[in-house]
């Protein structure tokens, strides 16, 4: 499951209507290759959190085109029927908190979306073990998410954004609560991933530390999308 | 793979709500309906007993002498107390003879005066005897005429009629004097008995009515106790048995005794036979009359049989049984009850066999398909 | 899949098996509650079974004897027992009243039953320990309630009994310990007072020129002699021949005598449903509220454990979990507590039973009935938590 990539066409999202009406999201324009992390830059208020929210598929935008490789996912109106089981199959979250269940263990936080898919338990802790393995947290396998250390933690929602080999990734301030090394540790396990399993990312974050990691960056201003050349500075 | 991680906690719960469970069955299977029947149990026994008969009577005195004046009057002075001891014959008291003396006095005058009204009388009767005499005479010489002669006889019968009023008149006066003498001899109460004075009723000065009593006194030896019996099992209540009597206010002290009569009369209303107890030997010291005893008769011995107690005998639907412990569980058996005794054990006629075991006591009314657990006592607990 | 109300409730024990205890406790109460009416209708229920009687004959439109004050003659007995279809009659007496025993005075109903035969109805049916009344007067069969032991003698009025024999279960319609004795001493504890009003009553006696004549010696004696005897009975109890009809010998008895008849249908109709009617209805509130109060507590405690997990469920929602399966989670976790709280309420309710002055009893069936109930209430009080959780919108999940 690899190789589609993302791409994001006039996207337009207009929150109430009438007088009132606040344009979020005015004119988006994004496509991120599988493989490719990119990253979004925008102050706040710039309508970042809104183009997440939109590419997550949990609020419906107004207008334009979303695409997850050749599927058309949206485009003036939700192409797909169940936006539950898109979210589950085919977009990976990561949080600036990394939103652990508190009452599941590592394993099974991380089995959770392929057992919501219907994948047998056994399989879907095969899938998982195997990434916490990729992710270097195997040792951590049976503590309950409490016991973790930050990094440890993100490493591990990374690994349950990841475990039903979505074709995007949306990275959301992934690396904010941590220090300079693990941040980069971080970007640079996302790098990983995304070339071993041929997944978009987009890492949605003002982090400084970071930004100079990414080959392509989106700025985004006033709900309007500019795209930019990075640093691509290896990280290492 | 490393799978069941389980972690500790979940064994602690796993543990906990186990426990829960099986606490849950316990409780589930030890109380209510479905929980055994705690019984006791015992052989039935092939044996005599003695039926026994207990009744509640009253110490009373055979006979009661009640000793008052014949004649009303006042008392003069008592001479006994309740509680004492007099013997045949004693004076117990006297009454005061208030105007008797005087009526004798008036009644000898009336005497004296009734005597010379006879000797009057006699005199006039011998005065015409001899007056007839002579004319008798005189008319056989013809020298009176008949006429006369007539005349003289008549005055002969009247002086003889008047000479025998006198003479009755003079006994009735003499009666009446006798009468009143009688009185005086009266005047004084003596006892009939060598007794004991349990009542007292008056004190001197009293004025009674004829016939009213002054003392009640007992035989002390006479003494029995009216008890009354129970019409159901008295059968076999007959003279001559022997019992034993418990006084209220000696406690448990038996005092030996025996059946002297059961009255021909029995109470209809309150359906109990009477008896007389009398005591073998007179109680040392005598009980108060009207005290409460309780007695039991023993009915002598009935031939062997098959023996229950009387808590193993339960109502069926169409009649008395026992649960009889069979092969396979319990089984309730049909008996008919005989006589028992009174320390509760009773014979059966028919039903069981000595050497089959029943149920005695059961927590629980017994059924056919209940579980019985059998145990020496049922504990307090069993409530 | 795996459990994730299971899994909630192992990560959670803690709380969660002490929630269940505490609504355990409350249940317990509710259990209790229930256990003390089917007690008071046992305790009616028992009070006739163990009487043993077909029929009632009581006092002309009484309702007695348990319900109201009756007086029958006693020999009113003779003439029922030769009404056809009648196989026993036997006189008995019912006297509630303060007993003295070995543990202390508790309120007793002594109850006079002929001597003699045994499986006589009034008789105990049945015994724990000891024996049958065999003297004519003095002995007594008490409830192990009374607290009385073999042995023991019990003071009642006048006289002095001692216990030969004890019963379980042997209650009155109020749940009062019954003693029985024999019943020519129950008719006059009935009737004779105690020493001093017996002495009060031969003053008054005296103290009436009606009664003490100068002319009439003895008048006095015989008028205390008669208002010494009590030849009243509260009731005849008439046990039939098998195969006779009993409302048929009810209707030959009203018939032919000036008296009341009661079958055991009518009789357990005026038990429960008159003498006990304003308890079990007060009861049934105390459980109408006791199951609202349950309910409320199960509804604030799935709230609670649903508010504390507000940000998972939007993680969950995000990565995809149904709502069916988020709805699942939390009505099971209802299900669960409220099942743990039954049990454990089950299981304290049985514990404390025996504690309670009156007869409790807990009956399976209505075990099973809290179980409806309590599944019921719990799947309601979860119905708030599960709206809450289904509006949770998974975009929470993505900060800003």
């Amino acid at each position: 499951m690899s190789g589609a990539g993302i791409r994001i066409e006039g996207l337009r999202k207009r929150y109430g209507s009438g007088d009132t009406a606040v344009d979020a999201l005015k004119q988006v324009d994004m496509s991120v290759a599988p493989g490719e992390v990119v990253g979004l830059i925008g102050p706040s208020g710039s309508g970042k959190s809104t183009l997440l929210k939109c590419l997550g598929a949990v609020i419906e935008p107004t207008a334009g085109r979303m695409m997850l490789g050749e599927h058309t996912i949206y485009d003036d109106g939700w192409r797909v029927r169940d936006l539950r089981a898109l979210r589950r199959d085919r977009i990976g979250f990561v949080f600036q908190a990394p939103y652990l269940i508190p009452f599941l263990d590592v394993t099974d936080n991380v089995a959770l979306p392929p057992m919501l898919a219907g994948v047998p338990n056994a399989e879907a802790r095969r899938r998982a073990l195997g990434l916490l393995d990729a992710l270097e947290v195997r040792h951590r396998a049976a503590a309950m998410p409490a016991q973790l250390s930050g990094g440890e933690q993100q490493r591990v929602a990374i690994a349950r954004g990841l475990v039903n080999r979505p074709p995007v990734i949306l990275a959301d301030e992934p690396t904010a609560p941590l220090d300079s090394a693990r941040a980069l540790a971080v970007i640079r396990i996302l790098n990983e991933m995304a070339r071993r399993y041929r997944t978009a990312v987009i890492v949605v974050t003002h982090d400084e530390k970071i930004i100079p990691t990414f080959a392509r960056i989106y700025h985004i201003r006033d709900g309007v999308t500019q795209e930019e050349r990075g640093e691509g500075r290896s990280i290492g | 793979m490393n799978f069941p991680r389980i972690a500790p906690r979940a064994v602690v719960l796993v543990a906990a709500l186990l426990t829960l469970l099986v606490l849950f069955g316990y409780v589930a299977l030890r109380s209510g309906p479905l929980a055994p029947v705690p019984v006791t149990i015992t052989t039935v026994e092939s044996r005599a007993i003695t039926p026994a008969l207990f009744g509640v009577g009253t110490v009373e005195a055979r006979r009661v002498h009640r000793i008052g004046p014949t004649a009303p009057g006042r008392i003069a002075e008592l001479a006994v107390d309740v509680g004492e001891r007099v013997r045949a014959g004693q004076t117990l008291g006297a009454m005061d003879a208030v105007d008797l003396e005087a009526r004798i006095a008036a009644q000898d005058a009336a005497l004296l005066r009734a005597a010379a009204i006879e000797r009057e009388a006699v005199a006039r009767h011998d005065y015409a005897r001899s007056q007839l005499q002579r004319y008798e005479r005189l008319f056989v010489q013809r020298s009176v005429s008949e006429e006369v002669l007539t005349a003289k006889r008549q005055e002969m019968a009247i002086a003889d009629a008047a000479r025998a009023a006198a003479r009755g008149e003079v006994a009735r006066v003499r009666a009446d004097g006798e009468a009143l003498r009688a009185q005086r001899a009266n005047l004084r109460l003596l006892s009939p008995v060598d007794g004991l004075v349990v009542v007292r009723s008056a004190d001197s000065g009293t004025t009674l009515v004829a016939g009213q009593v002054v003392f009640e006194i007992i035989d002390t030896a006479s003494v029995w106790i009216d008890v009354r019996f129970d019409q159901s099992g008295a059968a076999g209540l007959a003279p001559g048995l022997p019992a034993r009597i418990v006084l209220r206010s000696s406690g448990a002290d038996r005092i030996a005794g025996r059946v002297l009569r059961v009255e021909p009369v029995a109470d209809a209303v309150t359906e109990e036979l009477l008896a007389k107890i009398v005591f073998d030997a007179p109680p040392p010291r005598l009980p108060a009359l009207g005290e409460l005893a309780e007695v039991t008769v023993e009915l002598g011995p009935l031939p062997e049989a098959p023996v229950v107690p009387n808590a193993a005998l339960r109502r069926g639907a169409d009649g008395p049984g026992v649960w009889r412990l069979g092969e396979t569980g319990v089984e309730f058996v049909r008996v008919t009850p005989g006589r028992g005794d009174l320390d509760g054990l009773l014979q059966v006629e028919s039903g069981v066999q000595p050497g089959d075991r029943i149920v005695v006591h059961s927590a629980r009314a017994l059924g056919a398909r209940s579980r019985l657990r059998v145990v020496d006592e049922i504990a307090r607990s069993a409530r | 899949m795996i459990s994730l109300a299971a899994r909630d409730i192992v990560h959670g024990w803690g709380k969660f098996v002490f929630t269940g205890v505490g609504l355990g406790l409350l249940i317990g109460v509710t259990l209790i509650m229930a256990g003390v009416y089917r007690g008071m209708v046992d305790d009616g229920k028992a009070l006739l079974d163990n009487s043993g009687a077909d029929l009632w004959v009581v006092q002309q439109d009484t309702l007695g004897p348990y319900a109201e004050p009756s007086s029958v003659r006693d020999d009113t007995w003779r003439r029922l027992r030769t009404t056809p279809g009648v196989a026993r009659a036997a006189n008995v007496t019912y006297l509630t009243m303060q007993l003295a025993t070995s543990a202390g005075e508790v309120r007793a109903m002594v109850v006079g039953v002929p001597p003699g035969e045994i499986v006589a109805p009034g008789w105990p049916p049945f015994l724990v320990a000891g024996r049958h009344i065999t003297r004519s007067h003095y002995e007594a069969v008490a409830d192990l309630a009374s607290g009385a032991r073999l042995g023991d003698v019990l003071k009642i009025r006048r006289h002095r009994y001692t216990v030969v024999g004890l019963t379980r279960r042997m209650v009155s319609a109020s749940g009062d310990p019954m003693v029985f004795i024999p019943l020519r001493d129950a008719q006059e504890a009935q009737f004779l007072k105690d020493n001093d009003a017996v002495r009060e009553t031969r003053r008054r006696n005296a103290a009436d020129p009606a009664f003490d004549r100068p002319g009439v010696p003895g008048l006095l004696a015989a008028i205390d002699e008669a208002q010494g005897a009590n030849p009243w009975v509260n009731a005849v109890l008439v046990t039939l021949q098998p195969g006779a009809s009993a409302t048929d010998v009810a209707q030959a008895i009203r018939r032919w005598t000036r008296l009341t008849v009661y079958t055991r249908g009518s009789m357990e109709a005026i038990l429960v449903g008159k003498l006990i009617a304003t308890s079990a209805r007060q009861i049934g509130m105390f459980l109408v509220i006791l199951g609202v109060v349950s309910a409320t507590i199960v509804a604030f405690i799935i709230y609670t454990l649903t508010m504390d997990k507000l940000r998972e469920i939007a993680v969950l929602k995000l990565i995809g979990t149904r709502n069916r399966t988020i709805a699942a989670m939390i009505l099971q976790q209802a299900i669960a507590l409220g099942l743990i709280g039954l049990v454990t309420g089950r299981i304290a309710a049985t514990w404390a039973a025996p504690a309670f002055p009156k007869y409790v009893l807990l009956v399976p069936q209505d075990t099973l009935a809290a179980l409806c109930i309590v599944i019921a209430i719990c799947v309601l009080a979860s119905l708030v938590a599960i709206r809450i959780a289904l509006a949770v919108d998974p975009a929470e999940a993505i900060g800003g």
